[in-house]
């Protein structure tokens, strides 16, 4: 018989709070995150016309990300926790 | 006494069984693994003079802490000898570093290999090859640190592919994308040094990379000529839009017939980044940059790279053959930074 030791990492357990989720959007204030790619702009406006339109949101406003491969920089985080209720934030290709 | 390994322990009833378990276990990149026994555990940890429990990297897009204990075990997998491991840390620190930002490169549909350049003393003690057949197979130091490196990134960091790696195509060099610059022969100042090392000092630099592209001229016999060719050969390169980071690997007959013209590695850089703009009329009409054409853009150019240092240069490859070759980066070099990290002995 032989041991062998594992390559992986065990997955370390944190516990993650989570904000509280609206039960409705109704006259909330929308943060949209935008990764910087070609036509993410144009997606996430249409999701905030939608939201606006379709769910009552007051209002959306957009953040640019430095580029798409970092995650939002502290200055976004900081502005969306002052300014906006909900946020949607996402990655596609 | 020795510190404790604590990672998880599994038994096997023989080699041959512990291989299949690796595999079983989704511990293997796809060949056969040599099995990680204490005993060729610590035989790696004592090659660097490192606690298992020393903390090599911390990834923080992953909240991921990788220790020595793992980089060893990972190492004596891909089949490295124990005096590979300082090279192995090194390229470790680098993929780590903030700079070189792996949540990027590490998961991106963009297929990146870590292409790792090593310099100095080193890699004429471990036979890491500069030399003939440069990417190809042939040299165990070669084969085994990269593969090091991205067993470490799979079994440590996540980066399963189809699942937080999501490379498209990837592409062979991540496996393993190992060169050591030919410093005997360069006429040229080493990598390392360029980027603030001394001769003697041992580095490595790490650099999200797609496969390298060969280009050809056996017709000139001037820097001009033959940078020339690789230009036209790199215009149209890579991400194009994004700016990467760019090597540039110029094999033993280009080399001498580059160094005999008294071209130096700050011209090379120069030239090629001069030579390598687009105009915006071209980029739109090939639809890598949106918008309609206007008559300026025919004159208007946006070059292929940020800068000409993101453009490195490294003397490597046959001494035979009128082939050199080029790298574009991953994605842009603001998204991922070259980064190189001395390795200690």
């Amino acid at each position: 018989m032989i041991e062998v030791l594992d390559p992986t990492t065990e997955a370390a357990t944190q516990t993650i709070a989570y904000s509280p989720r609206p039960t409705a959007l109704q006259g909330k204030r929308v943060a949209l995150i935008q990764n910087t790619k070609f036509n993410s702009d144009r997606l996430l406006e249409k999701i905030g016309d939608i939201l606006k339109a379709e769910y009552g949101v007051s209002e959306w406003r957009m953040y640019n990300k430095h580029n798409a491969s970092v995650p939002a920089h502290a200055e976004i985080i900081e502005e969306v926790k002052k300014s906006a209720d909900v946020m949607v934030a996402g990655i596609g290709d | 006494m020795a510190a404790t390994l604590t990672s998880k322990r599994f038994t096997a009833r023989d080699e041959a069984d512990a291989i299949e378990m690796a595999f079983d276990k989704g511990w293997s990149d796809g060949l056969p693994v040599v099995p990680p026994t204490e005993a060729r555990v610590r035989a790696m940890l004592e090659a660097v003079r490192l606690e298992p429990n020393h903390q090599v990297g911390f990834v923080a897009h992953r909240a991921v802490s990788i220790t020595a204990e793992k980089v060893a075990i990972n190492a004596v997998m891909a089949g490295c000898r124990p005096e590979y491991m300082p090279v192995v840390v090194a390229a470790v620190e680098g993929i780590a570093d903030p700079r070189w930002s792996y949540h990027g490169p590490g998961t991106s549909t963009g297929g990146a290999g870590v292409l790792m350049i090593v310099n100095g003393p080193i890699t004429r003690e471990l036979d890491i090859n500069a030399g003939d057949n440069l990417f190809g197979p042939g040299w165990r130091s070669n084969l085994t640190i990269g593969r090091a490196v991205r067993l470490v990134m799979r079994n440590v960091c996540g980066s399963l592919p189809g699942l937080l790696d999501r490379g498209t195509l990837g592409h062979p060099g991540k496996l393993s994308y190992v060169i050591a610059e030919n410093e005997a022969e360069s006429p040229w100042t080493p990598l390392h040094v360029e980027r603030g090392f001394r001769p003697e000092q041992s580095a490595v630099t790490v650099i999200a990379a797609n496969g390298p592209h060969q280009f050809y001229n056996q017709l000139s016999n001037t820097a001009e000529g033959v940078l020339t060719t690789v230009a036209d050969d790199m215009r149209i390169s890579g991400s194009v839009m994004g700016q990467p980071t760019y090597v540039v690997v110029l094999a033993g007959e280009h080399m001498k017939t580059i160094a005999a013209d008294g071209w130096d590695k700050k011209r090379i850089r120069q030239f090629l980044f001069e030579k390598t703009h687009n105009s915006y009329a071209h980029l739109k009409r090939t639809q890598r940059m949106s918008g309609e054409i206007a008559p300026a853009d025919e004159q208007k150019m946006r070059p292929l790279v940020a800068a000409p240092d993101d453009i490195l240069v490294v003397a490597a490859g046959g001494r035979a053959g009128a082939f050199s070759c080029y790298i574009p980066g991953w994605g842009s070099a603001k998204s991922s930074q070259a980064v190189t990290k001395e390795v200690k002995r």
